[in-house]
């Protein structure tokens, strides 16, 4: 192993991960280690490791360290040059990207314009039934190779949030060769498929999964040494997390990325492990069918809105884990504006003299917390003569029932949350809006939605956000309780490690002491 | 004696079609749709529809039935909804878990019930037997979650002296998979200790009062050599048919005991996939657990009518 | 459920003889079995507990106290507090009320329809048994717990459903008990006799079957109880059962379980205590009775 002085640790550090400024929750002793294995706790077993048709968090954790996309993002959310070095729009509808050259994919094929034409308009045009990618390249129109390192996309309108999806699973490359030959079995075994730090090595379901270091990756630390550091990383699906938890203190894990509440604690004294968090971009709380009694009478929405007390289910529920949610837009986020803060303290009195002596049934996931906070929100509404029928169901029923039939009167649920504001705010309150399960209709927030996708300049989209938000919470739209943070427990050998608010754990720069 | 089989053998088959009717009603009746299992988060309508017309969800309930039966013929029994794995793999992958409990669990109870049931035959009558008895009503009485959290909690967090819950393969390690298997085997197999035990003490009781053991007793023999020599063995006869029913108990116990600690086996699977509403599976996994209870509860009839010649079937 | 002692299909078809069907007087009864008056006692106090839950539980079961969440056994609680500060305590004393009235429901439903079933059965004989006797081999080819959690899951979770759903799986114990003692008298001498001089089949049901069944099915029945009484805690513990904030023993286990690693051992405990007396309860009554009663599988 080569040793590399203690200054130039420090730099290496602050140049590894998503190559931009690093800040958050980076921790770093001594210099670098090449070797080792890192074993991951999963809090869910995924589906399926093909971006196309991936629909869990869990998943893009994985996908992060197999494959590259296109843009990259650091601690603050900024954009930083991935597979894409440089990009601009020449017109609201086009946008050009130049590409990183002397990238080859993990199986040999060589990075280009053409295999990002294909990777593209796979998910754009993909037949699976099962396919997801298509509603994050909705505003594109055709995509053009212009040269090698060259692409252009043509958009069918302006839309400023492309650049957030490339970020993410619609950005990633997969290798055209590969595509081509393995089919199917991307889902389960995509060997050498993309461009990343790691390869995949094997997927034993409900055990294991395993990736190996990818000795060609592109990307160096900034003294020009080799990337990643790590042989091997190890995921497992453990989906208790008391057990979780038990395995960090064993040391049968290295790390996991979520802890109950309850156990924090614990965690930030336990001298083995090392605790980190940032702010989440995602948002809790629960939503409101605006399209039936009760809550087709705004008043009773924002009764209900009213006398919620957030600030309990944050210490109850929460152990003080998280923030009080004022809106869709968390703190994690560049739009974010803490002046903004509607409803605050519980106001059981205000509530009752806007609308009082209903009942609704609020439905939440067969999940302890979720039932517990239902519980909560049960005693704290009956303070204003509101009387609250508490409702667990299966998620899938649950989904069912909200999404697709909208069928509910309330219902727990909360977003993991997008790089760009308007992936925590359009499909959600915009009419008509995939996700907008309580058909919640504002004409002003849709023209403000739309002008805000329309734009690419930041500062007028912050304000255009904000006054959506002001309205979207002052309506009771949705009852927004408390945003989540991302923790991240990990034992005290893990080092270079970076926490990004986006929750994803990004290896290529973390080595073990 | 072979009439007898041949008439059960073919009461079964109307019998097994039924619980393919009642399984295959059942399952269907479960609300909720599988596709937004699939799809999470990326769920569209027209995403689902597609699911749905790729599961063959959109057809006709009667025609969906008659697909299933025809591949079952074929041995397939579906796809996992929750990860496009044939469910024949899904549980396979699951039941050398399960068997392994369920063995150390039927280990336990004999373990436990024999000597104890010995024991208390022989101090029948005694402190000892009205000890025994009260500890099997207990047994008995308290339910095996109960009990595997009380274990937890004794053994796991305040004596520390075993690890509490998740799974080592035995091939990957033997040490670290045993001692995860201890605290649940007991949990599931206490119930079955409880019955067993008393069982063992009845026939005991009986087999003890054959004259051919107060001959033995009469020729001076010790008591416990009557027991090793004379009792034990025709004692154990009807036992041994106990133990085949508890394959019902063990499957459902196995259900909860999983659950609380972690155990990747088929029971867990099977109250993940009720959960997660995945169809073929739960199907699958209930289609299985019947049919096996009905054979092994033919085999334990047939076993105890050999073994027992003064039953006899009209 | 499975009893207490399982007995096999070739046994129960064997029904109690003639001549012991009239029990004891129940003075010597309970003289010579004090066993009884313990079970009984023990059950007594149990329905009375729950049933008086409401004048004597000290909190409310249901009033959220979030500044006294997970407080141990102590001044004001006797069982401490839960996650969301309610006196476990009480919530154990209405859990009773629950879980109580399901094992009654259930065990009368399989006792009704089972009864009924087994009656039919073995009086009609011929087609009717046989079809009868297949749909019972139906329920009873699955694993009781599988087929009492599946129907809840296609039903929807409630107490409504679980109590339908641990009926349904009780009814095979009843059919076949019935059907065993109607077969055994049907083809008696005096039955002939009486169906000879145009007595009906309620008359003979009635007076010559059904006094026979009592003393089997009167230990039966205790059984059952203890076995529903854990098929509902069972689907409670996996959220099957009564909705929260509704005090279940099942549920509260549930919830508590995962406090278990932050010490809070009450919470498990209290409930866990509550449902193993009760269960206890009724298998030891129904112990005690079959000493009593059927002394034919004396042990």
């Amino acid at each position: 192993m080569r040793r590399v002085g203690i200054a130039l640790a420090v730099v290496l550090f602050l140049g590894a991960c998503g190559g931009g400024n690093t800040t958050n929750g980076g921790t770093s002793n001594g210099s670098p280690k090449t070797g080792g294995t890192l074993r991951v706790a999963q809090e869910t077993e995924i589906n399926t490791l093909d971006p196309n048709t991936s629909g869990l968090v869990v998943e893009r954790e994985i996908y992060y360290n197999m494959y590259d996309s296109l843009l990259g993002i650091d601690a603050k959310l900024n954009f930083v040059p991935n597979l894409a070095t440089k990009w601009s729009f020449t017109d609201p509808q086009t946008l050009v990207l130049t590409l990183r050259q002397g990238v080859k994919f993990q199986d040999g094929t060589d990075f280009n314009a053409d295999a990002v034409k294909v990777n593209l308009e796979r998910y754009m045009t993909s037949t699976d039934p099962a396919a997801a990618r298509k509603s994050d390249l909705a505003s594109v129109q055709s995509v053009d190779a212009t040269d090698a390192t060259t692409v252009t996309i043509h958009l069918k309108k302006a839309d400023a949030t492309l650049l957030a999806a490339l970020v993410d699973r619609a950005g990633m490359m997969l290798s055209p060769t590969a595509i081509k030959q393995l089919g199917a079995s991307l889902t389960t075994a995509p060997v050498n498929a993309g461009t990343g730090p790691f390869e995949f090595v094997e997927w034993k379901r409900d055990d294991h999964l395993t990736l190996k270091r990818n000795p060609n990756y592109w990307r160096k630390d900034s003294s020009g040494r080799a990337l990643p550091y790590l042989d091997q990383i190890v995921y497992r699906p453990i989906t208790d997390l008391n057990a979780i938890l038990a395995a960090l203190k064993t040391g049968e894990i290295d790390m996991a990325r979520v802890v109950a509440g309850k156990d924090v604690a614990a965690v930030k004294s336990d001298s083995t492990l090392v605790y980190r968090d940032t702010p989440s971009l995602g948002y809790g709380g629960f939503e409101l069918n605006h399209s039936a009694p009760p809550f087709n009478d705004p008043a009773k929405a924002k009764a209900v809105a009213l006398a919620v007390d957030r600030n309990q289910i944050l210490q109850n529920v929460g152990f003080g884990v998280g923030v009080v949610s004022y809106g869709p837009i968390t703190s994690a986020s560049w739009a974010f504006d803490s002046s903004e803060k509607i409803y605050d303290k519980p106001d059981p009195a205000k509530a009752k003299a806007t609308a009082t002596g209903f009942s609704f049934t609020l439905k939440t996931a067969n999940v302890q917390d979720s039932i517990q906070t239902g519980q909560l929100i049960q005693a704290q509404l009956a303070k204003a003569g509101i009387t609250v029928n508490l409702l667990p169901e299966d998620f899938g029923k649950l989904t069912l029932e909200t999404r697709v039939q909208h069928q509910f009167d309330a219902a727990l649920s909360g977003w993991s949350g997008r790089i760009d504001p308007d992936g925590n705010m359009y499909a959600f309150f915009h009419t008509g809006g995939s996700f907008n399960d309580g058909r919640y209709s504002n004409p002003q927030v849709d023209q403000l939605l739309e002008q805000a996708r329309a734009t690419t300049d930041q500062s007028k989209r912050k304000q255009l956000y904000q006054e959506a938000q002001k309205t979207i919470v002052g309506d009771g739209a949705y009852v927004f309780t408390t945003d989540p943070t991302v923790p991240q427990i990990s034992s005290k050998k893990v080092q270079g490690f970076q926490l990004i608010p986006d929750g994803i754990n990004r290896f290529a720069g973390v080595w073990l002491s | 004696m072979i009439e007898y089989i041949v008439r059960r053998l073919a009461l079964m088959v109307p019998t097994a079609f039924l619980v393919t009717v009642g399984v295959f009603m059942l399952i269907h009746l479960i609300p909720g749709d599988p596709a937004t299992v699939i799809l999470a988060e990326s769920y569209t309508p027209e995403a689902a529809a597609a699911i749905h017309k790729d599961l063959g969800l959109d057809r006709p309930l009667p025609q969906q039935y008659l697909i299933y039966m025809g591949k079952l013929a074929h041995g397939d029994l579906g796809t996992s909804v929750r990860n496009r794995l044939p469910v024949t793999q899904a549980i396979g992958e699951r039941l050398p878990a399960t068997l392994e409990l369920g063995a150390a669990a039927l280990l336990w109870s004999l373990l436990v019930a024999i000597p104890l049931g010995a024991i208390a035959a022989l101090r029948r009558g005694r402190a000892l037997d009205v000890i025994a008895s009260g500890l099997t009503v207990a047994g008995i009485s308290i339910p095996n979650f109960v009990l595997g959290i009380l274990l937890i909690l004794l053994f796991g967090l305040v004596l520390r002296l075993l690890p509490v819950g998740g799974f080592v393969a035995l091939t990957d390690s033997p040490p670290d998979n045993l001692t995860r298997l201890i605290l649940p085997a007991i949990a599931l197999g206490t119930f079955g200790a409880a019955s067993n035990m008393r069982f063992t003490r009845s026939s005991m009781v009986e087999v003890l009062g054959q004259d051919y053991i107060r001959t033995a007793r009469a020729k001076g023999a010790g008591w416990w050599r009557v027991v090793n020599r004379h009792a034990l063995k025709n004692a154990l006869i009807p036992v041994v048919t106990i133990v085949g029913l508890q394959i019902g108990a063990i499957l459902e116990g196995a259900l909860v005991t999983e659950t609380v600690f972690s155990w990747p086996g088929v029971g867990k699977l099977a109250v993940e996939s009720i959960f997660s509403k995945d169809f073929p599976v739960v199907q699958g996994i209930v289609l299985m657990a019947a049919l096996s209870y009905m054979v092994a509860n033919l085999l334990v009839d047939l076993a105890y009518a050999w073994l027992d010649p003064r039953i006899s079937y009209s | 459920m499975s009893t207490a002692a399982p007995t096999y299909s070739a046994v129960e078809e064997q029904p109690v003889s003639i001549e012991e069907r009239r029990p004891a007087g129940l003075r010597e009864l309970l003289l010579e079995h004090p066993r009884i008056l313990v079970g009984v006692a023990l059950l007594l106090l149990l329905v009375l507990l729950a049933l008086l839950a409401p004048w004597i539980a000290p909190h409310d079961p249901i009033a959220v106290d979030a500044d006294h969440a997970r407080l141990p056994p102590g001044a004001g609680h006797l069982f401490g507090t839960d996650e969301l500060g309610r006196d476990v305590f009480s919530r154990v004393l209405w859990g009773g009320r629950i879980s109580l009235p399901v094992a009654f429901v259930a065990v009368g439903v399989g006792l009704t329809v089972g009864g009924l079933t087994g009656l039919v059965a073995g009086y009609r004989g011929s087609g009717t048994d046989l079809l009868l006797m297949r749909l019972i081999d139906g329920i009873l080819a699955f694993p009781a717990l599988i087929l009492a959690i599946a129907l809840v899951a296609a039903l929807g979770p409630s107490l409504r459903n679980a109590m339908i759903a641990i009926g349904v799986v009780q009814i095979p114990i009843y059919a076949r008990l019935t059907r065993a003692q109607v077969l055994q008298i049907k083809s008696l001498d005096f039955v002939t006799a009486a169906r000879a001089l145009g007595a009906g089949p309620a008359r003979i049901i009635g007076r010559h079957m059904l006094p026979n069944l009592l003393n089997p099915l009167i230990v039966q029945v205790s059984l059952s109880a203890a076995g529903a009484m854990l098929a509902e805690a069972t689907l409670s513990f996996l959220g099957l059962s009564a909705p929260p904030p509704t005090a279940d023993w099942g549920f509260m286990i549930n919830t508590g379980q995962s406090f278990l690693i932050n010490g809070d051992w009450w919470m498990t405990v209290g409930p866990g205590l509550a449902i193993c007396v009760a269960v206890f309860g009724f298998n030891w009554l129904g112990d005690a009775l079959r000493d009593a009663l059927d002394p034919r599988i004396r042990a």
